[in-house]
Order: C-alpha cells, then sequence, then structure tokens
C-alpha cells in the first residue's frame, strides 16, 4: 500500500486524500465494532437523568477570548437545556490538569472534563486515568465525520474511546497579502519572501507545537513527502531525511526576525507581534482564525491566509473524562452538547470559527485541504534535534 | 499558674511559627520526589542538553546583576529624597509603580520602545534579550528596594549620624556612604535574597522578553516539569535539583557581597580616600519623577488598549514602499468604547471580591505570624538564619505547591477559599517578615523599659508601645504581604481547582493569549487592589510615624 501510496506522492493533493483514507480504513474498525447508543435510549435517559443538577469543571485552556466566549455560551445553554452547571476552569498551559491527575493518582477528581491532546493525551491514557469507551455511550458521537477528517488517531496515539473529537486544527500562516502574494507557500518560496523581507518572518521556538509543526511543514516539502515521515523514524531514515531540513533552516535563519538569535516564546506571542505590524506572518491552528481576527479589527485589512503546498497537517482537538470524575454522567451530556448540530455550528460561526467535526455540518470551505501528521516519533525527534542545532 | 499559661502560650506559638515555616521545606520534598529511577542516562542527557552552560550563567547573571544594580539605584534615590520634605510622599508615589505586577511591566516595555512600538522609535532595546529583561526587573525592584528602605529608615537615626558626619567635616553623600549604606545593607538583606530568588525562577517575564537562544534556566525547568514526554519528568527532578544549587549559590553571593561591600565602606572610611560619586546625584534625583512619568504612560496604554483603541497603520500606496515594509505613509486609530469593560463586569466582579478576601485574610495573618515570629525569636534572645524564614520565597514554587497539592489530595479537604489562604500564607509571612525584621530589631529597647517602670504588664508595654512604634512599618508590611497574596497563581489555581476564582487566576490565563484589549483590561484590573493597598498604607504610615520621624519632620 505504502510503495503504491509514493508512486502519487508528487500530487500534495492526491497524498493527503489518499493518506487520510489509510487512517480511515484502519481506525474505522473500533469505531464501527461499539455501536453508539441512541439518543432516546433508556440508558441515555438515565445518564441524562443523573446528570441534572450537577456540576462540571472543565479544565481548559483560558488565553482565547474567542474560545472563553462560546464556553459562556455553551454555559448558558447546558444550564438552561440539561440543568448542569459548566464551570470552566482557565488554565495557562494543557499540562495543569494532567500534573494534577497525577496528583490525584486515582482519588476522586476535581476535574470532570477536559481539552486535551497530542502527548497529554497519550500520557493519560497509559497510565489509566481516563474513562473510556466514550464514543459508545455518548450519542452524538455517531456523527463524527471520521471518514473525512483525520480525528479518530490522535498522534499516533489511537483515540479507543478515551476523548472525543471536539474540533479541528489545520497548521496555517496569517500574512501580510503585499508579502505572501501566492496562494500557498512552499520551502523555496518562503525562502525568497524572507530574502526580499528581511526580520518580518519567524516561527514560536520549538519545542513549541506550532513551532515545530512549521518545521514538520517545511520537512514535508523539502522532502516531497516522503512515505517514510509517517511510519516510526528508523536510525537510517533520519540520517536520509532530515540534513536537508537543517540545510534550509541554515540558508533561512539569517533572513528570520532577530537573525533567528531569538524567537517568539509562542503562537500567541508570535500574532500579538503580526498585529504591532513588527512581522509579515504568523501562525495559526485555526483555518478560520484570520477571518475572525479581521472581524474584530484585531489585524489589519490587508492579512491573508496562507497554507503549504502538501496541504496543511491537520490534527483534532479533544475532550476527554478522568476515570475519577466526580459527576461522569453530567460530563458526558456536556461532551454530547458539543458535539450536537447546535453547539458545532455555533462554534464554526460564531467568534471562534473552530471547523465541524460531526457529518450534518462538515463543510469542505470550512477547512483547507488536509496533510496528515507524521508519525509521533518524528515530533520529539525533530525538537531534540533542533534544540541541538540551533537552541543552545 | 500564670507562669503555666505563659508557658503553654509560647510553645503553642512556637508551633504555629515554625508549621508555617516549615511548610516549604515540606513541600519541596514531597513535591520534588523523584518520579520515577533517575539513571544515569538521564543525568547524561541533561548535561548534554545544548546550551545548558549558557542558560545557567545568564539566569545566575541576570538575578544578581538586577538585584545589586537595583539595589544601588535606590540607595541613590533615597538619599537623595531621605531629607527632603517630598520623602513623606515618596511612598505615595511609589504606590502605583509597586502595585503594577512584574509582567505588565515587561509588557509596558515592550508595547512602548521595542520595534513595532507605539511610538515608531526605535529604541534599540530588544524584544527578547538580557538587557531588555533586566531593565524590567530593575524598573519593578527599585520601588520595592524604596519601600524597604522608607520602612527601616524610619527606626534608624540617619539623621543624627549625618550630623555627626558632618561635624567631622564629611560631605551629605560621603556620610549616606560610610554611615548609612552599612546599616541599610545589613538590614535589607533578606529583600535582596528574596529579589534574587525571584528572578532566577521566574517564567512569565522570561517568556516574555528574555532572551531564548538559548533560553533562561527557568523556563527550561517549567518546561520539563509541565511535560509528561518519555524522559522530561526526570529532566525535571535534575533541573530542580540544580535550581536548588543555583539559589543556595546566589545566597552565598549575596552574602560575599554584602561583606565585601562592608569591608569597603570601612577601608575608605579609615584610610580617609576620596571618592567622587556625589556628582551624579541629579540623575538619581531625576529617577522617580521619570518613573512616574514612565507608569504613567503603561497605565495610559493599557486603559487605552481595554477601551479598543488600536493603531493601524496603512500604507496608502504600496508600490512606493515595497522594499521597506517597516515604512508606512498613515495610521487610522478605531473608535474608543467601554464596550469591553461592559462585557466583562459581569465576570470579574466576583473574582476581584475572591482577590479582596484572601488577600485581607491572608495579609493579616501573615504580619500577625510574622510578628510573633520576630517577637518569639527576641524572647529566646536568638535569631534564627534569615533564609529560614525565607524559604517561601526562595524555594522553586512549582515544586513547592505540587508537594501542598499531592498533601491537599490526601487531606481530602475539599476545595475553598480557606486552603486557598493557607496556601498564601507562607508567602506573606515571608515578606511580611522581610520587611518588619529591620525595623523590629531597631526599636529602642529602652521605651520598653520606660513603659515598664511606669508598671505596665510585659503584654501591655509590647502592645502600647512596641506595636505602636511599629504600625508604619506593619502598614507596609500588610500591604507588600496583600500584593503578594494578590499575585499568586499557581497556589491558587492548585489548591481552589477552579471553584476559587481570583483576578489574578483570570488575568494569567487571559495573559497567555494574544487578545490586546483583554490583556490590559485584566492589567489594570490585577493593579487596582494592591494600587489600593499601598496608596492606604502610605497614607496612614504618615499619620502613625515611627521612633524617629517626629524629630525629622518638625526639623524642616
Amino acid at each position: 500500500m505504502i510503495s503504491l501510496l509514493s508512486k502519487f506522492l508528487v500530487s500534495g493533493w492526491v497524498c493527503c486524500f489518499l493518506s487520510l483514507f489509510v487512517v480511515t480504513v484502519n481506525a474505522d474498525e473500533t469505531v464501527k465494532s461499539a455501536a453508539t447508543v441512541e439518543e432516546n435510549s433508556a440508558q441515555w435517559q438515565q445518564t441524562l437523568k443523573a446528570a441534572q443538577g450537577q456540576s462540571v469543571y472543565f479544565y481548559a485552556w483560558g488565553g482565547s477570548k474567542a474560545v472563553n466566549e462560546y464556553l459562556r455560551w455553551a454555559t448558558r445553554e447546558i444550564a438552561q437545556q440539561y440543568r448542569i452547571k459548566l464551570i470552566h476552569v482557565k488554565v495557562t498551559d494543557p499540562s495543569e490538569p494532567v500534573s494534577r491527575l497525577k496528583a490525584e493518582d486515582g482519588r476522586t477528581s476535581a476535574i470532570d472534563l477536559m481539552w486535551v491532546n497530542g502527548e497529554n493525551f497519550a500520557y493519560l491514557k497509559q497510565q489509566g486515568f481516563l474513562l473510556g469507551n466514550l464514543w459508545s455511550t455518548i450519542p452524538n458521537a455517531a456523527f463524527l465525520a471520521t471518514e473525512r477528517l483525520p480525528i479518530t488517531i490522535d498522534f499516533g496515539e489511537p483515540m479507543d474511546g478515551f476523548e472525543v473529537p471536539w474540533g479541528i486544527g489545520q497548521f496555517n500562516l496569517i500574512a501580510e497579502y503585499e508579502a505572501f502574494q501566492q496562494p500557498q507557500v512552499s520551502a523555496t518560496s518562503l525562502l525568497s519572501i524572507a530574502k526580499k523581507k528581511p526580520q518580518t518572518i519567524t516561527y514560536p521556538r520549538p519545542p513549541e507545537f506550532h513551532g515545530t509543526t512549521f518545521l514538520k511543514q517545511l520537512l514535508v516539502d523539502l522532502t516531497d513527502a516522503d512515505p517514510r515521515l509517517y511510519q516510526l523514524a528508523t536510525t537510517k531514515a533520519q540520517v536520509q531525511l532530515l540534513p536537508a531540513l537543517w540545510q534550509y533552516l541554515d540558508q533561512l535563519h539569517p533572513y528570520l526576525w532577530q537573525q533567528g538569535t531569538a524567537f517568539p516564546s509562542s503562537a500567541a506571542e508570535q500574532l500579538l507581534m503580526y498585529q504591532q505590524k513588527s512581522l509579515s506572518m504568523t501562525v495559526s491552528f485555526n483555518p478560520n482564525q484570520w477571518l475572525k481576527e479581521k472581524s474584530t479589527q484585531q489585524i489589519s485589512e490587508s492579512s491573508v491566509r496562507r497554507y503549504f503546498i502538501d496541504g496543511a497537517i491537520t490534527n483534532s482537538h479533544n475532550l476527554a473524562i478522568p476515570k475519577s470524575a466526580p459527576s461522569p454522567d453530567a460530563a458526558k451530556v456536556v461532551i454530547n452538547f458539543m458535539l450536537s448540530e447546535s453547539a458545532q455550528q455555533e462554534k464554526f460561526t460564531g467568534v471562534w470559527g473552530d471547523p465541524s467535526v460531526i457529518i450534518p455540518l462538515f463543510d469542505e470551505k470550512a477547512t483547507i485541504p488536509a496533510h496528515p501528521e507524521l508519525h509521533s516519533s518524528w515530533h520529539v525527534l525533530i525538537e531534540d534535534a533542533w534544540q541541538q542545532q540551533y537552541g543552545g | 499558674m500564670a507562669a503555666a499559661i505563659r508557658r503553654i502560650g509560647l510553645a503553642s506559638g512556637w508551633l504555629l511559627v515554625s508549621l508555617i515555616s516549615v511548610l516549604p521545606i515540606i513541600g519541596v520534598l514531597v513535591g520534588l520526589w523523584p518520579p520515577e529511577h533517575i539513571t544515569f542516562a538521564d543525568i547524561e542527557s541533561f548535561l548534554g542538553y545544548q546550551g545548558l552552560s549558557t542558560s545557567v550563567f545568564m539566569t545566575l547573571f541576570s538575578a544578581i546583576f538586577s538585584t545589586l544594580l537595583s539595589l544601588y539605584i535606590a540607595f541613590m534615590v533615597y538619599s537623595q529624597y531621605h531629607l527632603s520634605r517630598r520623602l513623606q510622599s515618596l511612598e505615595k508615589y511609589l504606590a502605583p509603580l509597586l502595585s503594577l505586577p512584574h509582567l505588565a511591566i515587561a509588557l509596558g516595555l515592550v508595547f512602548l520602545f521595542s520595534d513595532g512600538s507605539v511610538f515608531f522609535v526605535d529604541s534599540g532595546l530588544p524584544r527578547k534579550g538580557l538587557s531588555t529583561l533586566i531593565l524590567a526587573i530593575v524598573i519593578k525592584e527599585v520601588p520595592f528596594f524604596l519601600l524597604i528602605f522608607s520602612a527601616i529608615g524610619r527606626q534608624l537615626p540617619i539623621k543624627y549620624w549625618l550630623l555627626q558626619g558632618n561635624a567631622l567635616g564629611y560631605q551629605d553623600y560621603r556620610c549616606w556612604w560610610l554611615l548609612v549604606f552599612p546599616a541599610l545593607l545589613k538590614q535589607s538583606r533578606l529583600a535582596l535574597l528574596a529579589a534574587t530568588a525571584y528572578t532566577l525562577s521566574v517564567v512569565d517575564v522570561s517568556l516574555l522578553v528574555g532572551p531564548n537562544i538559548p533560553e533562561l534556566f527557568a523556563v527550561s525547568v517549567y518546561r520539563w516539569q509541565t511535560s509528561f514526554a518519555n524522559g522530561d519528568q526526570a529532566l525535571a527532578f535534575l533541573a530542580n535539583a540544580l535550581l536548588l544549587i543555583l539559589l543556595a549559590l546566589s545566597v552565598c553571593i549575596l552574602y560575599a557581597h554584602e561583606k565585601l561591600a562592608y569591608a569597603a565602606c570601612q577601608s575608605l572610611a579609615t584610610q580617609g580616600s576620596r571618592f567622587y560619586i556625589g556628582i551624579i546625584n541629579p540623575v538619581f534625583k531625576a529617577w522617580l519623577p521619570m518613573l512616574g512619568i514612565l507608569t504613567a504612560m503603561m497605565v495610559v496604554v493599557f486603559a487605552l488598549w481595554s477601551f479598543g483603541f488600536n493603531l493601524h497603520r496603512v500604507s496608502f500606496n504600496s508600490f512606493n514602499n515595497f522594499n521597506s515594509f517597516n515604512s508606512f505613509d498613515g495610521f487610522t486609530a478605531t473608535q474608543l468604547s467601554t464596550r469591553l469593560w461592559q462585557d466583562e463586569w459581569l465576570f470579574f466582579a466576583l473574582p476581584l471580591q475572591n482577590s479582596l478576601l484572601i488577600g485581607l485574610l491572608a495579609g493579616m495573618f501573615g504580619v500577625a505570624l510574622a510578628l510573633l515570629a520576630l517577637e518569639l525569636q527576641r524572647q529566646k534572645g536568638k535569631y534564627w538564619p534569615d533564609y529560614y524564614w525565607l524559604l517561601a520565597i526562595i524555594l522553586p514554587q512549582l515544586s513547592m505547591v505540587l508537594g501542598w497539592q499531592i498533601l491537599h489530595i490526601w487531606l481530602q479537604g475539599g476545595y475553598h477559599s480557606g486552603w486557598v489562604i493557607v496556601s498564601h500564607l507562607p508567602f506573606t509571612f515571608a515578606y511580611a517578615y522581610l520587611v518588619l525584621k529591620g525595623p523590629f530589631q531597631s526599636v529602642e529597647p529602652r521605651y520598653e523599659l520606660l513603659a515598664t517602670s511606669f508598671g505596665y504588664s510585659s503584654w501591655q508595654s509590647w502592645w502600647q508601645v512596641r506595636f505602636r512604634l511599629l504600625l508604619p512599618a506593619i502598614f507596609t508590611a500588610f500591604a507588600i504581604a496583600f500584593s503578594v497574596s494578590i499575585a499568586q497563581y499557581i497556589p491558587t489555581l492548585m489548591m481552589g481547582a477552579g471553584r476559587v476564582t481570583t483576578i489574578t487566576t483570570e488575568a494569567v490565563a487571559i495573559a497567555s493569549g494574544s487578545q490586546q484589549d483583554l490583556i490590559a483590561l485584566y492589567v489594570l484590573l490585577q493593579s487596582i487592589l494592591p494600587f489600593m493597598a499601598f496608596f492606604l498604607a502610605a497614607i496612614l504610615a504618615r499619620r502613625f510615624r515611627g521612633s524617629m520621624g517626629r524629630q525629622r519632620y518638625e526639623k524642616e
């Protein structure tokens, strides 16, 4: 299959479509094997009843005004429809709930629901801290667009019902039209823009998540999406593939902001610098953020969205319930609401602009052409090697 | 009978004080306990981390340098103001600057002076770099040291020292350096320790304005500690151990500096050699007004943003300046509105109220416990080493609070403001102690002796004389303890588990994003309560002057 695939790798479009298919074929079995409970079944009615009057403490990043406002809206709706009190515990770092669960070590948790993905999810799943069977016990999980989006595997770790996709992240650039006139960006075009407008291009310092993804996008382009990037990284593959990235960065860094002697600490900081016009581009995982920021006049009218030529690396952000959560029923009702048409619609059209993950609302126009995540082993490798080459 | 009660009272006092002061050690021990087996390979990969030595050196340098620089600037400023009538309102001037959180100062600097700033001028200040970090820390620490000096100075007969010095033919500035500086330095040792420890382990300011190739050590520690990828927890353990060593090292450096400075003053005084530091005095006279203007500018910028002000520079003809991105022909400003304040009002009223309540209680208990600790030591006639009382400030906060979190979960005490207050106590206690120690020790014992000879009981003479004399310092200590409690993020989140939200848990979460207007609004909100505390303390301290204040005031 993989060798067959590699013949088509020249075209990014074909590549991303097919490899999405590969992902979903494997995962489909796990999804379909457990039939999802129905909305009007006795089991769900019982869950709804048990959930009434309970409080759900939802640990979620609190740095985004758009997300905070969306959660305020959800809190009102959930209180009205289900008599459940949703409380957004604003954290600065997604690892805060993880270290709490570790400290609690199985005792009754202070957390009912959490926003999670990536290595935090992998750790929690391995440690057995998460409640399972979410996909089969939450009615609206049946509508997840698993065949259209890569939302059954989280950075190489199968979800297996321990978390439920809530929204989609697609790596893109928000940029000044004047500098980025082509709709797509490649490693070559980025270098020529950097030369033409020195000091206005940069990326968040890896291991910050956006920064590492930026490097992954470059690597995909520089190696023509070598199929080995989607498998466990062997030593041979590393030696053959990674040097292209370092050679490229050696050329690029002298033209970066502060000549690559300093980097923004986060995507949020880079966006602030972009707003202040110190930069001509910033990075984002929300494919519609540029529109929302424009509509609230946070960024200039001449801002455009750009994505890498092989397609945007796409992943999901998810909801999970700790095994020791005090009100798991209410947390399930909240997840069910979050996956409802009205909530997913509001998430996309409201202030946030995060694309929907359910079939009834799936819209090609809401997303950009997708490219699958690299195998998770590459993630750590790229971070460590970057630190070794440029971090000290 | 009375003796028995007294013994019980003393014993329970000691118990209470030791409990609070031992909490940080317990926290660190529990929180730092090796998460997994540490292997030799872990140590190897830690030592092999690219840029580790540079990062450690930069961190240690910035901590020591910014603290000492702040100390000397603050002393120069203090010597300029001490004799003037304006000293009386010095603390009032300091209030706004003291109440802005460190992160706000760094943000303000970045937005006022770095490239793309409001003024469109290139001040040469890098957006990220050691110089910017040190500047931000110095701006914030100088007022803190001034406040400490002012609390200490009230109990010292500086006026008479200067008179004696003048009578011997020394100019004013020389008297300041040779007579006053050694005394002030000794008494402000705790404040120096606190400032250094803060800079060594500060994460948010380092992330915003610190250099990051390589990144500062505190940032690496934080990153490892909050990462659960394979092997990172082992790195976090080793890094925390190194951080403890760095803290111990900086304590030693500060002690060494004190000894050196002392010896230098002594040799200058005995050898009668001349130095002409007095020439640069006017610079320091201008320091406070300059800082005042800077603070005002920052507050104005924050306020404008929170009202939705936003500059949109537009290039009218992009072909003319195709080659230079930064040259724009003009800009437009958006309309000001109070919409954001109205929208957020519903959501910040309760956190503000929680902050006030927690800050008042944690501040009051902290000051009371600090007084208790000082009095118990005075009765015993022996003072414990300073760093012991300051452990809450010196030890790495994240590991310490993680330990408390584990204990708290183990106790199953539930989540409410009571626990949050308890978790703030070690910090408010430590800061209150560092403000009060100097003044407490300098209270003239003969006043109490006199009171006792008039037939007051020892308790009465303590309350009527010592406590009264200390009142100005107590107000200052309370204002600092209160603002320290307001600023706590990690303990509040970890003990309150989202059940107790304060203005700081909201503000810190918001600051991790990129919404300028909202960040500005919460920075202002976060500064309001400390500002009121400092302002009130300054007014009250003036009303209840210390033992040396009256004569000084009348002379003028």
